[in-house]
């Protein structure tokens, strides 16, 4: 056990303890506390929080190591998971606020008034969270692998046990505040190494504004190692891949059941705006940082590590092997490494780089305490999803309705209980890497939730039949269009499985709208309500009249 | 509760569609219309980067960060504009979704 152990893992006990603390100040005593954090947080704390829940493992681990990797082509997850939140916040965020339920599954069952409805969207809430919650044990894992000079796989059983703790221990209302705890740690423990590794390579503290002349160098450095370009556009995949992954995030974002959940928790559509507003303020933070991030171990491992005698490798290399996520083979048999007999996976990047640029091991255990924050934070918010699809909307809602608030509790912690048990074992042996495994989350929100919630709040004509008709066709043709590019080797103008949202919205867009004007039109009461979120709070629409409160 | 005429409640809806439309078409120039032509952006460069690659790293993110707070500071003004009253909104959804 050496000293670098006992300081990560000093610091990560120390965040846990101060989010454990808030959770037990702020103990959820009542559903509708579990459920949104009673009302009124202000936007500017609940920008916060929406960053904490937003930023994930795949976001805080894994973004840069698929900048670095991918080159260009890897700006499409930077774009698609910042311009989501237009769509959110112009599109969707202030009506659901003003129609007013707790759940997605809630506002589709009584917008489109069918316990079907709410079914399907109970169980697609319910498949989105659980793929995306695979992500974020994975990322535990990786971390906690690192920390404990262990497998990753052993890590992730590790990071299951500490979430089914602390998901099912509070609720919303616990989490909201330790959301912002989380967000201030994870930002500080990201921003930290990239200011640092900024001032080392390039003499300026600011890397947004120091890590051009990096890229701009590349061009050079990697025609003399006769590596493809970094900033070369669609090198690693058509220029429609792009566009559709953009697209998919994008919409995936605007579709999430656990981030509009978030728009719940404040008072008003004015407060909704804001809280889109300083949560893409809060989230473009890391986001800006994470191709700087990319630029720079690029920069590091092509001029140190390449081209270094295989036995004199750095030190850091070593810890690294030992979790499986970084494979060197002297594949000519020259003893001096070459980039491509490196293979190094997107998830250990940002994890590794204070040690690749020797920040200390402060640094190293911040890095591992914010990693922690981020997977911990997303993975609490998915499954108060899922919890709350299953005992709120499947449960009270379809099954029990007259079940009491203590037994609903134990329902919605006991399916928080199963339900990462089950992603911590698909995640023992994840199927992809940590973006690409959150990218098929997204394609099942955008071509789900995303058209049904867009026609239910703009479109008062459209209906049950059509909403449950969009639903299927979407989660059918995503589902079916992942499965069969992944494992098929099918593809549609060289669009990959992470692209397969734009084709299930389309469809679902689709069949929303056909199935909707086959079929009678949905009862007045209903028609007005869509009607009536096209004003602020204080105007109502009744009888085709708007009367001021 | 008092009637107002359904025109003055129209050119309220209409004033924000109009602004949520112009920032979608932003929207969609600065990430969709750049990628689309990217090809032709990578001989400019701008602090650096090839002008592609600065759009997609930070040129997108920081205009959808600008314009989500001027759509919160306009949207402020039209509400205003029309005599809507926060405090008066915050009563009217204060336990809202608790009636079922």
């Amino acid at each position: 056990m050496d000293t670098q152990f006992l300081v990560s893992l000093s610091i990560i006990i120390a965040s846990f303890a101060l989010y454990i603390g808030i959770a037990i100040y702020n103990k959820a005593k009542e559903t509708s506390d579990f459920y949104v954090a009673g009302r009124g947080i202000s936007p500017f704390s609940n920008g916060m929080a929406i960053a904490a829940d937003w930023m994930s493992a795949a976001s805080f681990i894994g973004m840069a190591g698929t900048i670095m990797l991918l080159g260009y082509d890897g700006l499409a997850y930077i774009m698609g998971w910042t311009g989501g939140y237009l769509l959110l916040t112009f599109l969707l965020a202030p009506q659901l606020r003003k129609y007013g339920r707790y759940t997605v599954p809630e506002f589709i069952g009584d917008r489109y008034e069918s316990h079907s409805a709410r079914l399907i969207a109970a169980i697609c809430t319910i498949i989105i969270s659980f793929v995306y919650s695979i992500g974020q044990l994975s990322g535990s894992g990786v971390v906690i692998g690192r920390l404990l000079e262990v497998d990753a796989r052993v890590g992730t059983m590790i990071g299951v046990v500490l979430i089914a703790f602390y998901a099912a221990f509070g609720g919303m209302k616990g989490i909201t505040w330790t959301q912002v705890a989380q967000y201030i740690i994870l930002i500080i423990a990201y921003l930290i190494p990239v200011v640092f590794m900024s001032l080392q390579l390039t003499g300026n503290p600011i890397p947004w504004l120091s890590y051009g002349k990096i890229v701009g160098q590349f061009q050079e450095l990697d025609q003399q190692l006769g590596i493809s370009q970094y900033a070369e556009p669609f090198l690693q995949g058509s220029k429609w891949q792009f566009l559709a992954l953009m697209f998919t995030l994008m919409a995936g974002t605007a579709g999430l059941p656990h981030v509009i959940v978030r728009f719940y928790t404040v008072s008003t559509m004015k407060a909704a705006r804001w809280s889109g507003a300083w949560a893409l303020l809060f989230i473009g933070l890391l986001y800006l940082s994470a191709p700087a991030y990319a630029a720079f171990s690029r920069f590091i491992l092509v001029k140190n590590v390449v081209g270094q005698k295989i036995t004199e490798l750095p030190a850091w290399t070593e810890k690294w092997i030992n979790t499986g996520k970084l494979q060197i083979a002297d594949a000519n048999g020259d003893g001096i490494l070459q980039w491509q007999e490196m293979v190094i996976s997107n998830d250990i990047v940002v994890m590794a780089t204070p040690e690749i640029a020797n920040l200390g091991m402060f640094v190293i255990g911040l890095v591992a305490a914010g990693a922690m924050a981020a997977a911990l934070s997303t993975a609490g918010g998915l499954m108060i999803a899922i919890s709350s699809s299953f005992a709120h909307d499947i449960y009270y809602r379809i099954l029990r309705p007259n079940a009491s608030e203590q037994n609903r509790l134990l329902v919605a912690r006991i399916s928080i209980a199963a339900a990462t048990v089950l992603a911590g074992l698909v995640a023992l042996n994840p199927p992809g890497v940590i973006t690409q495994i959150v990218a098929w989350a997204f394609a099942i929100a955008a071509s789900t939730f995303f058209p049904a919630l867009v026609l239910g709040v703009w479109w008062k004509r459209s209906n049950s039949a059509g909403a449950i008709a969009g639903m299927l066709v979407g989660l059918i043709v995503s589902l079916g269009y992942i499965l069969a590019a992944k494992y098929g080797g099918f593809s549609i103008a060289g669009i990959v499985d992470t692209g397969a949202g734009v084709f299930g919205a389309a469809a679902a867009l689709v069949a929303n709208v056909v199935v909707s004007l086959m079929t009678k039109e949905p009862s007045q009461a209903v028609q007005e309500e869509v009607y009536d979120l096209r004003y602020p709070e204080q105007m109502t629409y009744k009888d085709g009249q708007v009367w001021m409160r | 509760m008092r009637q107002i005429d359904k025109k003055i409640a129209d050119s309220y809806f209409r004033e924000r569609v109009r602004l949520i439309v112009i920032f979608l078409i932003i929207w969609f120039i600065v990430s969709f219309g750049v990628v689309m032509f990217a090809e032709s952006f990578k001989n400019m460069t701008f602090n650096g980067f090839p002008f592609h690659y600065f759009m997609g790293a930070q040129g997108a993110v920081v205009t959808f960060i600008v314009l989500l707070f001027i759509n919160a500071k306009l949207s402020d003004s039209i509400d205003k504009k029309y005599g809507i009253s926060e405090e008066r909104n915050e009563q009217l959804s204060a336990g809202k979704t608790l009636d079922h």
